[in-house]
């Protein structure tokens, strides 16, 4: 199958690949693009440790395919940090211990960036409803409750 | 995941879509749209030749129809387009975005569309019991039944005609073009109630059972009208129309709500699996239901006759 380059915004740089469009953005990132960051978990949709932004939406590259991305931005935690300074949630997981084994904390923070980018104050409740479907099997979720919090009543610098 | 695919097409407009679609099936093989891919790519599909991606088309819209109320929305507004929708949350008490706040992770609704979500026809989608009670229907182009009339042509149908049976929406290979949903008969003097209802494991899983209920009543308090629509109970999302006659003509207070319920789970048509047994699911149909109705009756101002 004839593939048309496909152009979008990885983390502030322009990429352009030649690829079947057709396949999963995750697998783009991990394998082409070596941005292993972001995580395989199910492959479903169901755990979030895939969690990309899209133009500032929190989305799950595992369902994503690659064209659905063309011309736009993507964000992965690879990203987030600006000028070399941590994001504000990055230094919030890490001061509360928000994992145990980190499987699922570029899916968290990804996530959580995406729910500040829309509500830049949540509440507690909003906090654990926004989140509630990034999986963490080690069960860490009260400490990343707390760094979300912490990092939401912070310096409230935006991803 | 699509192993075999020969295929991916982006087309900008509904006729281009269709032009590929019908080009595609002639050269033969398994194909499909795919509009946010949330369940089309869970469901990894490793037959499929061919691909139409619908994210381009100019389908993505909630929109006021003409004067006299009612909306169209395009098929592929997002699940957090209507969650977040001001217009829409001020429309039958929200009863659209409450349940589309429902569906899945924010990540999911931020992907899934209300087209995908309807034309994946599960027993279980959420959007399916809220349109019931709205009597949408759905605005089909091309397809099979379609090609039959005038090229191009569309077709409107009701939408509990549009679910044949689990994932068979009556699409016959057409596109899905927008959702209608008519102004909802309120008469003067008259109020108008809405409510959804889920039962899940967490907020975000596949309903187990899953309830919308619209009522209107006269300025007698009579209730006029009255739609209730249950999901995961059988094998499309359903009208419990027995249960609707009930009420209508008779007054709606507490007591209505509660027989009206009784009698929805009646007309249930559930199945055991993963999820829930037949007989839970039959008993919180009769649970969600009455939720639903009460939250009407609440929301019309307490119990309608409590001023008498
Ligand atoms: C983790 C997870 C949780 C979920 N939770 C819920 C939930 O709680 N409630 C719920 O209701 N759903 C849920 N879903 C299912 C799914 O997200 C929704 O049904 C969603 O709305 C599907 O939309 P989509 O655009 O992603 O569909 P797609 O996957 O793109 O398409 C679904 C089907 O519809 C067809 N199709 C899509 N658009 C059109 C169109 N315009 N015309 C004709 N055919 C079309 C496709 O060919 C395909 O067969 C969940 C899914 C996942 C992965
Ligand atoms: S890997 Fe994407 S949600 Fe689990
Ligand atoms: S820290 Fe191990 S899965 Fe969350």
């Amino acid at each position: 199958m004839a593939n048309d380059p496909i152009q979008f915004t990885l983390n502030g740089k322009s990429v352009t690949l030649q690829t079947d469009p057709a396949r999963l953005l995750l697998w783009v990132l991990r394998t082409d693009l070596e941005l292993t960051g972001t995580k395989y978990g199910c492959g479903m949709g169901e755990c979030g440790a895939c969690t990309v932004l899209v133009d500032g939406q929190a989305t799950r590259s595992c369902l994503t395919d690659l064209a659905a991305v063309r011309g736009k931005r993507v964000t992965t935690i690879e990203g987030l940090a600006e000028d070399g300074r941590p994001h504000p949630l990055q230094e919030a997981f890490d001061e509360h211990g928000g994992y145990q084994c980190g499987y699922c904390t570029s899916g968290m923070i990804m996530n959580a960036a995406g729910l500040l980018h829309a509500h830049p104050h949540p509440s507690r409740r909003e906090i654990v409803e926004g989140m509630e479907g990034n999986l963490c099997r080690c069960g860490a979720h009260q400490r990343i409750v707390a760094a979300i919090e912490s990092a939401a009543t912070g310096t409230g610098r935006q991803p | 995941m699509f192993d075999r695919l020969r295929a991916f097409h982006r087309p900008a407009t509904v006729a281009a879509a269709l032009r590929l679609a019908t080009a595609e099936r002639r050269a033969g093989g398994r194909g499909a749209f795919v509009a946010g891919g949330t369940d089309l790519v869970v469901q990894g599909d490793g037959s499929l030749r061919w691909v139409v991606d619908l994210s381009l088309l100019p389908l993505r819209y909630v929109r006021r129809r003409g004067a006299g109320g009612g909306w169209t929305i395009g098929s592929t507004t997002t699940m957090a387009d209507l969650e977040r929708s001001a217009a829409l949350r001020r429309f039958a008490d929200g009863v659209l975005c409450d349940a589309a706040a429902t569906a899945g992770s924010p990540q999911i609704r931020n992907r899934g569309t209300i087209g995908g979500n309807l034309a994946n026809a599960s027993p279980a989608c959420d959007l399916a019991p809220p349109l019931l009670a709205l009597d949408a229907s759905a605005v089909i182009a091309g397809g099979a039944a379609g090609a039959r009339k005038a090229a191009g042509g569309r077709r409107t149908v009701a939408l509990e005609r549009f679910f044949r049976g689990p994932g068979r929406p009556a699409l016959n290979g057409g596109l899905l073009v927008e959702i209608v949903i008519p102004a909802p008969p309120v008469p003067r003097g008259g109020r108008a109630a809405w409510a959804f209802q889920k039962l899940g494991r967490l907020q975000s899983d596949i309903a187990v059972v899953n309830a919308a209920a619209g009522v209107i009543v006269g300025s007698d308090c009579r209730c006029r009208w009255a739609r209730i629509a249950i999901g995961a109970a059988g094998p499309t999302p359903l009208r419990a129309r027995r249960a609707e006659a009930l009420l209508v003509g008779r007054p709606f207070d507490r007591d209505a709500a509660q027989a009206a319920a009784a009698r929805a789970a009646g007309e249930t048509r559930p199945v055991s699996d993963v999820r829930a047994t037949a007989d839970y699911r039959r008993e919180m149909s009769r649970v969600l239901v009455g939720r639903a109705l009460d939250e009407c009756l609440e929301r019309m101002g307490r119990d309608p006759w409590a001023s008498w």
